[in-house]
């Protein structure tokens, strides 16, 4: 009980230690092999405990607990690095501990950059991108209105085609920006997104008449009318100055060596795709054009066994401390 | 500091001057009457939740100062812990209800705010709820724990436990909602960010809330009747690393991590 009571001190002032130097670090430092023999003394000392206290037979609630922890400290270290190399070594098992995947549109991809370092490594399956879009809580519109009165509205993203009858053809959404700036560069003009602070919300519509030449056009949301040609459709980019993101979405499709589409999914930030053995999670994206998603990679070695210590850690910690005095309180009452 | 001239600020002072005043009431011998108004106040609380979970379109836990409205909500806790566990301590939880809503009254920002992607999960609301509720009987366990420190027992007739084993019996309510919310946040940990834990100084510091309430555990099993009074000192660590999760986690720029939208 002491050594018991011991380690748990130990293990509050490592953790301690671990909020002040932030959480790449503290990563870091708990994965260490002088802390990863504190986790396997840890480990011991449950099982040795559990062995040893003839009590936590009696009392199954304890058993649970402690059973429990030993179950999360086990999957925790299968699933770390150190678990994956080990896997490697005694079963051949060759996975991706954790990484970083980006794929483009209409594209396939199976390489992935491995944490911490510009290594990749190939999955025995690939992902493609049919889409990524982002959702905002307030939808932003194109409203264009032709000379003659026509009067068509579509929700601004990219990609967004509006057919505008024979005379002027079709217009289509193919760059948008949060803060529109123009650049000279050989005597030429060049838009480009200015990531420094400000907002100008913009958009670049081409349009491409039935016949005749694509012309490219740009909408400000901040600046209506500004850009307007004598007889050409009036373009308004309707949205709030500031919007707030309510979904990051990926449609990705999962396909196999034999080029068979095997499993498909829109993921998004809170719904990761499970697939092989592996998780992929929304990550980042092309904040630029929109153009490509970053996938995090993730192994599910060791998971399900964390999971389980879960369960039993909850199931036990409820039992001992509550339902079981629920129970012989009923119980003294019966009698 | 700063007063809010609305709706929600105006139910907010309504619960602390209710909470003050039953608190009043109470220690000068009118427990009946600080009763009904600590009732009113808790009626009050319920109106101002209500009023903002309108108002925000969402379950208003997001950020510190949905969540220290929901913290003033004392008084069903009170009601547990005086019928099933024979604790009392109405008057202090009148005093802590009050506490806990100055912040949510005069400091924190209320500015209405949208969910993030990450916080729209079904997790969301059993996570942080089952936080709230430890956090509650963590702080009335405590209260109890001060008690035995300063030599204060409950007056014969009064039919409650000496606060040693008190702070033991609301420790134990409240030590499995505290599991369930460190559990319910790792799991929601994998599915948003795709790791169960990611070594964030919210999630060490919630977990040295864990770890020292289950060294509270492994002491008073240990020497439990012969230290009682390091058992309480125990219980009080306990709480200020809750204290420190909760709050410094969020307020200070030391530890800037994956929780920072929780402000």
């Amino acid at each position: 009980m002491w050594l018991a009571l011991v380690l748990i001190i130990v293990l509050t002032i490592l953790s301690i230690y671990g909020a002040f130097i932030g959480a790449e670090r503290a990563q870091q430092f708990f994965n260490k092999p002088s802390l990863v023999v504190y986790w396997i003394a840890l480990a011991i000392l449950l099982i040795v405990g559990i062995a040893a206290f003839r009590r936590l037979f009696r009392v199954p609630g304890l058993l649970l607990i402690h059973a429990g922890c030993v179950l999360i400290l086990v999957g925790g270290l299968w699933g770390s690095q150190g678990g994956h190399n080990l896997q490697k070594k005694l079963f051949g098992i060759d996975k991706i501990r954790s990484g970083r995947m980006a794929i483009y549109e209409n594209s396939s991809e199976n390489h992935v950059t491995l944490s911490g370092t510009r290594e990749q490594k190939e999955l025995p399956f690939s992902l493609k991108l049919n889409d990524f879009r982002i959702e905002y809580y307030q939808p932003a519109y194109l409203q264009i209105e032709t000379a003659d009165g026509n009067i068509q509205r579509v929700t601004a993203e990219l990609g967004q085609q509006i057919d505008l009858g024979p005379e002027y053809g079709k217009a289509e959404i193919v760059r948008m920006f949060e803060n529109f700036k123009m650049s000279i560069e050989d005597g030429k003009r060049i838009a480009f997104d200015d990531p420094r602070p400000g907002l100008n919300p913009a958009l670049e519509v081409q349009i491409t008449p039935t016949s005749g030449e694509a012309t490219t056009h740009h909408v400000f949301s901040l600046h209506p009318g500004f850009g307007h040609t004598q007889g050409g459709p009036k373009m308004i980019y309707e949205r709030p100055p500031y919007r707030a993101i309510s979904d990051y979405i990926s449609e990705l499709e999962v396909i196999d060596k034999e080029d068979n589409i095997v499993a498909r999914k829109d993921i998004e930030v809170n719904h990761p795709l499970h697939y092989g053995g592996y998780h992929f999670y929304q990550s980042s994206y092309d904040d630029k054009a929109g153009q490509y998603t970053i996938l995090q990679v993730v192994s599910d070695s060791g998971l399900y066994v964390v999971y389980a210590g879960y369960w039993m850690l909850c199931l036990g910690v409820i039992w001992h401390l509550w339902l079981r005095h629920i129970f012989s309180r009923f119980k003294a009452k019966s009698i | 500091m700063e007063i809010k001239y609305t709706i929600q600020g105006l139910l907010v002072y309504m619960t602390i001057a209710a909470y003050l005043l039953a608190f009043v009431t109470t220690i000068f011998r009118r427990p009946k009457i600080g009763h009904i108004i600590y009732l009113l106040g808790f009626a009050i609380a319920v109106c101002s939740l209500g009023y903002r979970w309108y108002h925000v379109r969402h379950v208003p836990l997001q950020n510190l100062f949905e969540v220290f409205l929901c913290l003033g909500m004392i008084y069903p806790v009170s009601l547990f812990c005086r019928k099933a566990l024979r604790v009392g301590g109405y008057a202090a939880d009148m005093l802590i209800g009050a506490i806990v809503l100055f912040p949510a009254g005069f400091v924190f920002n209320a500015e209405p705010q949208q969910l993030p992607p990450a916080l729209q999960s079904w997790l969301f609301t059993p996570h942080v709820a089952v936080y709230m509720f430890s956090y509650i009987f963590m702080a009335k366990a405590t209260f109890q724990a001060i008690c035995q420190l300063a030599g204060r027992n409950p007056k014969p007739g009064e039919n409650l436990l000496p606060p040693e084993e008190a702070t033991y019996r609301i420790i134990c309510v409240g030590f499995p909602l505290l599991t369930l919310g460190l559990i319910l946040g790792s799991y929601w940990g994998k599915q948003a960010w795709g790791d169960y834990w990611g070594w964030d100084p919210k999630e060490l510091w919630s977990l040295v809330s864990w770890l020292v309430f289950l060294g509270y555990f492994h002491f008073r099993y240990m020497f439990g009747k012969k230290h009682t009074r390091i058992n309480s000192f125990w219980a009080i660590a306990g709480m200020a690393a809750i204290i420190i999760t909760l709050l410094w986690v969020n307020l200070s720029r030391i530890f800037s991590g994956l929780h920072s939208y929780a402000t």
